[in-house]
């Protein structure tokens, strides 16, 4: 008798504590939204995410978990500028079931985004490299939340700004890196153009070998002209990127050894997604710490 | 909604849509089409991006579309024209519209996010969320409404041409002797291929495409040879692998397409070994009991010869069969057994004595190669 007395006990004290801590359940695609996210959502959320760490967007693949995450889950946040390609379709199309979708991309200042050379219309979806709009983009997240879950408004509002000092901290940190570095050298080259808004923010110059489009192809052109400016100006280094593969800056650095002038691998920059959960380079400051080190060090050598 | 359920019919209103002019494409020798579209349709994407400056048009799907007809245009003409093998018209066209859709970005839009992955290319496991909604109402994932409309196309084209399809597919010169152009019923069969890939390319994605047009039609041909037959065989096989790969994507938590796809490569194993008739099994087991019968053979008519020779004791010595047929003990048992089982001969004393019966086959193997026994044995006489 008492047992069952126990049992039932037991039962709603799991059923009562169940409506006082039931998580949100967000999915997010890219794994520096998912950061985000976690950060200001803290343990009133249950954070999923759909691209891991070393997964470039556009060779994601999709398993049958990330369906039923999305299926369960109550709000998805995405990049939004085409980032997440087919799939953005799809997920803007996500509030007809009845979920909140939400492109964190969203209402960013006109003057900020980086237009696609000939094409107006078209943004470059790599927002995360200006610490200054990805500080927007985390108000995004914290309006849907708040919205969401008013109640934890407050909550909201808290970690947001603890994130956002993160942020700021981090933007100083970069600037402080920046200005140590002399004018005539900061130029960035590296396999693919995903660092155009880190260019604009902090005055670098950046010169990629391949376009966004992975099925763009790099003509012996491109590789020619690149290697005499880097000769030309004496480049220090140049990088690698850790989702996209190291024979395209190798060639590179062949090219530019025959002109004369030895240009050194300056390191591997992470671009499409963070580093590897249980390092240093698993949130987003981390790994944007990682990045300017790696090119500081690479051109003041 | 339950999106399990749903990907489930998906993938099995896919499977049979792809099937079904897909088995044409195995007879036709054609099985690479579907992949050579996948990647010749780019420069129709690219094409319709420069006019409409937007990567969510639904333009870019349509001009993926008339490109894909473009391409199976040129592969017909090719073929036509006779000069040219089928895969090889298939390898000449679509490597060339790859390219031009690979220099068009290269130079007028390297900074676009333009590809065919990006544009065009669905994903089962997403297919349940892109859903028509009419007045407020649910009515279901357009998948199932798009797949389904291409799918009943593709029947009635069947149906109403089945006759002129076998001719066209399998004699295309006595289609032509019998009065009617194939070429019609090639290039409508071709248009159906190019329209069923690019409008499944959008749900499921190319290798579960290409994996539907040619597996389920090899296994049902590696059954029977009867067209109507292997159409329904097709169909039966693309829906059970499809459910089979979904529960075990379910099971693995894994990629829909890729474990729909290993379900395809299993069955196909399967059939090929233990197919009734054109299995590897099957063949082997033939191969076998024709060795037997030809070593039988062999030995009635050696035994037959030898009737009434003098040295008939000794040809017809039990050892003797080592020596003069080259057989093992074990496989000269077994022969004997089964002669003797089939009333063929007895064994007395060690010797082989022919049975009336055992005569009369010999003599019969001897006419069906073209010797005529009797007046062999009257030149011994």
């Amino acid at each position: 008798m008492t047992e069952k007395r126990m049992y039932i006990i037991l039962i709603v004290f799991l059923a009562v504590s169940q409506i006082f801590l039931a998580k949100i359940k967000v999915v997010s695609t890219t794994s520096m939204i998912a950061d985000m996210v976690k950060n200001i959502g803290g343990d009133k959320i249950e954070s999923y995410r759909l691209m891991g760490p070393g997964i470039d967007p556009h060779l994601y693949k999709a398993t049958t978990s990330d369906m039923m995450q999305i299926y369960t889950a109550e709000i998805i946040f995405f990049n939004g500028l085409h980032l997440e390609g087919k799939l953005s379709e799809i997920l803007e199309k996500l509030d007809e079931i009845g979920k909140i979708s939400k492109a964190v991309s969203d209402g960013l200042s006109e003057e900020k985004l980086i237009s696609i050379e000939g094409f107006a219309g078209l943004k470059d979806p790599h927002i995360w490299f200006d610490v200054g709009i990805w500080r927007e983009a985390a108000v995004n997240v914290r309006e849907t939340l708040s919205e969401y879950d008013s109640e934890n408004r407050a909550y909201y509002l808290d970690s947001w700004r603890k994130y956002d000092e993160k942020l700021i901290d981090l933007d100083t940190y970069i600037r402080e890196k920046v200005e140590k570095i002399p004018g005539n050298l900061r130029v960035l080259v590296t396999a693919h153009d995903a660092f155009n808004y880190f260019g604009k923010a902090y005055g670098f110059e950046v010169l990629g070998l391949q376009g966004i489009s992975t099925s763009s192809e790099i003509g012996t052109a491109d590789i020619r002209n690149l290697s005499d400016i880097i000769a030309e100006r004496k480049i220090k280094a140049i990088f690698v990127e850790t989702s996209v593969p190291k024979r395209n800056i190798e060639a590179l650095k062949e090219a530019v050894r025959h002109k004369g002038f030895e240009v050194e691998i300056g390191g591997e920059l992470f671009s499409d997604s963070l580093g590897d959960l249980g390092t240093p380079e698993e949130s987003y400051t981390g790994t944007f710490k990682h990045n300017i080190d790696t090119i500081f060090n690479g051109l003041m050598n | 909604m339950n999106p399990q359920l749903e990907i489930n019919i998906i993938a099995s209103i896919v499977s049979v849509a792809c099937a079904l002019p897909g088995v044409f494409l195995i007879l036709k020798k054609m099985a690479m089409m579907s992949d050579a579209i996948s990647h010749s349709i780019l420069p129709g994407i690219v094409l319709a991006f420069f006019i409409t400056n937007n990567l969510n048009s639904p333009l870019l799907i349509f001009g993926a579309s008339l490109m894909g007809l473009f391409t199976v245009f040129l592969v017909e003409s090719l073929n036509k024209s006779g000069r040219i093998k089928e895969d090889a018209s298939i390898g000449v066209v679509f490597p060339l519209l790859f390219a031009i859709g690979i220099i068009l970005i290269t130079q007028f839009a390297g900074n676009v996010h333009l590809d065919t992955d990006a544009v065009l290319l669905g994903e089962l496991a997403f297919a349940p969320f892109d859903r028509i909604f009419i007045n407020g109402a649910d009515f279901g994932p357009v998948a199932v409404y798009v797949m389904s409309l291409i799918l009943l196309i593709n029947l009635l084209f069947i149906l109403l041409f089945f006759k002129e399809l076998k001719i066209t597919t399998f004699d295309a010169g006595l289609a032509t002797a019998l009065g009617f152009s194939p070429w019609i019923i090639h290039y409508s069969l071709m248009a159906s291929v190019s329209i069923t890939a690019v409008g499944a390319f959008n749900f499921v994605g190319v290798v579960l495409v290409v994996a539907y047009m040619i597996i389920p039609g090899l296994c049902a041909n590696l059954i029977t040879d009867r067209l109507a037959l292997i159409l329904i065989l097709s169909a039966v096989y693309g829906v059970i692998c499809s459910i089979l790969g979904v529960q075990l994507a379910f099971f693995l938590a894994g990629s829909i397409s890729g474990s729909i796809t290993t379900v395809l490569g299993m069955a196909f194993l399967i059939t090929y070994i233990f197919s009734p008739e054109k299995g590897i099994l099957a063949s082997y087991g033939r191969k076998k009991r024709l060795k037997v019968e030809f070593a039988l053979d062999t030995l009635l008519i050696h035994l037959n010869n030898h009737m009434k020779s003098p040295e008939r004791i000794k040809e017809s010595g039990v050892p003797h069969l080592k020596n003069h047929l080259g057989w093992n003990e074990k496989f000269a048992k077994k022969i004997l057994e089964r002669g003797i089982k089939k009333d063929l001969f007895s064994i007395e004393g060690g010797i082989i004595n022919l049975s009336k019966n055992g005569i009369g086959k010999a003599q019969e193997r001897l006419s069906a190669i073209g010797i005529n026994s009797l007046s062999e044995e009257e030149r011994h006489d």
